[in-house]
């Protein structure tokens, strides 16, 4: 029976649902996270008698045909990249991005990955580094007399020295736009790694030509708006709740046929 | 006699395909633009009730079509900049791999050339039927009512939105897309409004679906019990007539 199978599709499709709101959720306090969505299609239909076939020789056509469909799919897990909101804190090392944009991070396999968190740290060596420990790319290194860094809008870092009242520019840092940002790959740790999808990196100046300026002293909060999701997990679970009666409903009609007496 | 269990069957099979219409209006409550549908039933053959004077011949149930209801479905809010959504009657052009295909399903994407396509990867068309290209660099895409893009200050194109004098010929081919099955042609629609950021969601109303699935089942039920009490009767009669001789 179709509608047991059909019903199966809608209970897995809500259960990625779950998962994925309730990653959301977890993430809700995470550093430049970005929400997702499951998107939802659905599943071939079986045409038992097509729209528009001849109904007889005179050229009349069926108007409407029978297709029944077998259900629902996930589409795929969407990003949506809106800026999320920028919460001060006050550390010279902490950047948000107000635009598009990524921080390009060295990784330790000699990758590229690209990360909105901006939430840096100095190394032993005085290298800014991510809270993994990997080196933002182009390095920038702040002397250890330093005793003041300023980021400026368009990514000049500057650093004070004791006796010198004039600031000295130690390097820029540069941002990495995509055309389908929707379509980079996650990898954990507020990481992103470039894909076919995404399109291959623009790296450009913070404020130019459409990329986003960077704000020193402010990261940015993640973009997941809590009511939403929890009205969404409602509906999900409902949405279940309603399939798994269908199963019942189904299994009850197999159980009547097999009640039959001969 | 045997005909009423043939009739009873007849109507089992219809009720079974209606149960999986309505698993998979139930399945896809949640699927962005998806229209709910209903199994429309006819008796077969079509004869007259009344016969003056023959028999009465036996009728069945059979399927006659799938009815979609092309209402509105209820608009959400997502904030998304390529979300979009229709108020009013109209479609979405997309280029399939082998022709137009139309949706309602307006959850858009860029592709790695700055396309707008769908979330399969299918090209949305503007008005003319060319492809719409965008550089996420111009600033935010912005979309009118009546579906004109404009990027920062600059028109990019329109959306096109089409509609058809008769939608019973669309047929469905998963991924929320429509195919057209007639030869008529796509008409701009001019009653549709396009809403940015929103998602028009199903227009399936559960209550209704869980009715009609509680309907299905207690009918079919019922159809047994038929069954039942025609071999019932059938026993009845072998075993009265071997009494009488």
């Amino acid at each position: 029976m179709q509608a047991l199978r059909t019903a199966a599709t809608g209970m897995a499709a809500q259960q990625l649902n779950v998962e994925v709101i309730s990653n959301n959720i977890a993430n809700m306090n995470t550093v430049a996270f970005k929400r997702q969505r499951a998107e939802f299609q659905d599943l071939l239909y079986q045409t038992l008698e097509a729209a528009g076939a001849q109904s007889s020789d005179q050229g009349t056509i069926v108007p409407t045909g029978v297709q029944v469909g077998a259900g629902v799919k996930a589409g795929s897990v969407y990003r949506i990249a809106t800026q999320g909101t920028m919460t001060q804190t006050g550390n010279a090392l902490d950047l948000a991005i107000d635009g598009r944009g990524y921080f390009q991070v060295l990784l330790p396999s000699g990758e590229t990955a690209y990360s909105r968190a901006g939430n840096f740290a100095i190394n032993d060596q005085g290298q800014l580094v991510t809270q993994s420990g990997y080196l933002i790319e182009p390095a920038i290194t702040v002397p250890q007399e330093a005793t003041e860094v300023t980021i400026s809008k368009s990514g000049q870092v500057q650093v004070k020295t004791p006796g010198n009242p004039v600031p000295q520019t130690v390097g820029n840092l540069e941002l990495a736009t995509f055309i389908n940002e929707g379509g980079l790959s996650a990898q954990g740790s507020n990481l992103f790694l470039e894909t076919a999808a995404s399109g291959p990196p623009t790296v450009g100046q913070p404020g130019l030509e459409g990329v986003g300026e960077l704000i020193q002293g402010f990261t940015e909060a993640s973009n997941v708006d809590p009511v939403s999701e929890i009205t969404a997990l409602i509906v999900a679970q409902r949405a279940y709740e309603m399939n798994s009666k269908v199963i019942s409903a189904a299994d009850n009609m197999l159980g009547v046929a097999n009640q039959i007496k001969s | 006699m045997e005909n009423a269990l043939y009739v009873t069957l007849s109507r089992q099979m219809v009720l079974r395909r209606q149960m999986d219409i309505v698993a998979n209006n139930i399945a896809n409550a949640d699927t962005a633009g998806f229209k709910v549908e209903s199994l429309m039933e006819k008796t077969d053959p079509a004869a007259p009730a009344v016969t003056m004077g023959g028999p009465n011949p036996v009728k069945f149930v059979s399927a006659d079509g799938v009815a979609r209801d092309f209402g509105q479905g209820g608009l959400n809010r997502t904030d998304a900049p390529l979300d979009l959504a229709l108020e009013g009657q109209g479609f979405f052009q997309v280029q399939g791999p082998d022709g137009p295909r139309y949706t309602r399903d307006g959850r858009f994407t860029l592709d790695e050339t700055g396309r707008l396509v769908t979330q399969k990867g299918l090209p949305v068309l503007d008005d003319g039927g060319g492809e719409i290209v965008l550089d996420p660099a111009e600033g935010q895409l912005s979309v009118a009512a009546d579906g004109t893009l404009t990027q920062g200050a600059t028109r990019i194109g329109k959306l096109g939105v089409v509609t058809f004098r008769t939608l019973a010929p669309l047929e469905k081919t998963g991924d929320n897309l429509y195919r057209n099955t007639s030869n008529q042609q796509p008409q701009p629609a001019e009653a549709a409004r396009v809403r940015q950021g929103m998602l028009e969601g199903s227009n399936v109303q559960p209550i209704v679906e869980i009715t009609r699935m509680i309907e299905v089942s207690r009918a079919y039920e019922r159809m047994t019990r038929i069954m039942d009490s025609t071999a019932e009767l059938s026993k009845t009669a072998v075993q009265r007539m071997g009494r009488v001789q």
